[in-house]
């Protein structure tokens, strides 16, 4: 029966494969676009000015935090040993902590962590037009656009949106799926070892069968 | 399993990228490393072992696939759950399945 788990773990592989790969793209496609849209803002700048690292602000704060969970294991029908694959999620770092404004800015400001580009931010604002908050004013402050100025261009606005895409929707699904894949790789691994075995321990039985006839004739 | 005890400190990404790729640190401690041609590999071996190793706030380390390709050694030894690794292309070095390491692990399943 190792055989039948064998290739049911493939087949689980193979969709998990899949699921990389297109994720993959997605990557690659936003990023094309990303960097389109700096190389646009860049050649619309004026005087030479470059968005790049000479304006990062050295105080800048994580905006993006991460957050990971075993999960409890694959959903694996006959999985003895259940190991905790862990899920990887992206969350905004003000906006999922609404105490942390009420207990005050200091530690608002300590706990807000960054995961982000320094194109990004258009997005961010729109959240935050969406839903007022009371650390508003802060969020906005800490806007990695603003690094530029304020007036940014559109194409620079849309490289943000599209990295903030690739952060919180690709980056985190991506690492879930190989984290996913390698647990599979294990029990596969686990489950052809004991197949090995199970061959080997059939063929000394034969052997021994073999050479006991050989003695009885 | 010790290495999934310490899952719930790990906020953070990392990022060792070059200029565009660049992200933001928690605090004073930089969780990014700006890599251009002038940056030696020692640099990029000392920020990798960094977030992978000694800061324990650390859940994802992003590296371009170019970038990666010069602590290779590294990268393919490395096999602690957390950080995981993640190889992502860039501006001018579009994604190479022949260097994922995923895939790669992919070809090893399958007896290639």
């Amino acid at each position: 029966m190792e055989v039948d788990r064998i290739d049911l773990l493939l087949e689980r592989y193979l969709h998990l494969l899949h699921e990389y790969t297109t994720l993959r793209e997605q990557l690659s496609t936003l990023q094309t676009g990303m960097y389109q849209n700096i190389a646009r803002a860049n050649f619309a700048a004026e005087r030479g000015m470059r968005f790049g690292q000479d304006f990062y602000d050295e105080r800048m704060q994580a905006s993006r935090k991460l957050a990971i969970t075993p999960a409890g294991g694959n959903d694996d029908d006959n999985n003895q040993e259940h190991i905790p694959v862990p899920v990887f999620a992206i969350a905004v770092a003000g906006s999922t902590e609404p105490e942390v404004s009420e207990k005050g800015a200091a530690t608002a400001s300590t706990t807000t962590d960054d995961g982000i580009r320094d194109e990004e931010g258009g997005k961010e604002e729109e959240e935050e037009t969406r839903e007022p908050s009371p650390n508003k004013k802060e969020r906005r402050n800490d806007d990695p656009l603003r690094w530029f100025g304020l007036l940014t261009p559109m194409p620079l606005r849309q490289a943000q949106a599209q990295s903030i895409q690739a952060v919180e929707q690709v980056i985190p699904k991506l690492v879930s799926v190989n984290a996913q894949m390698a647990q599979v790789e294990i029990e596969v691994r686990r489950a052809r070892k004991k197949r090995a075995k199970a061959e080997a321990a059939a063929i000394k039985q034969e052997q021994g069968v073999g050479a006991g006839a050989e003695i009885t004739a | 399993m010790a290495s999934h005890a310490d899952y719930k400190d790990r906020q953070f990404l990392a990022v060792i990228g070059d200029e565009v790729m660049s992200r933001t640190p928690p605090d004073s401690q930089k969780n990014f490393l700006v890599v251009d041609n002038k940056t030696e590999t020692s640099a990029i071996e000392a920020a990798f072992e960094s977030f992978t190793t000694q800061r324990k706030d650390i859940g994802i380390v992003l590296i371009n696939q170019h970038i990666a390709d010069k602590i290779r050694h590294r990268i393919d030894t490395y096999t602690s759950a957390f950080p995981t690794i993640l190889e992502i292309p860039s501006k001018e070095h579009p994604y190479d399945p022949e260097k994922d390491s995923v895939l790669r692990r992919v070809r090893r399943l399958f007896g290639e």
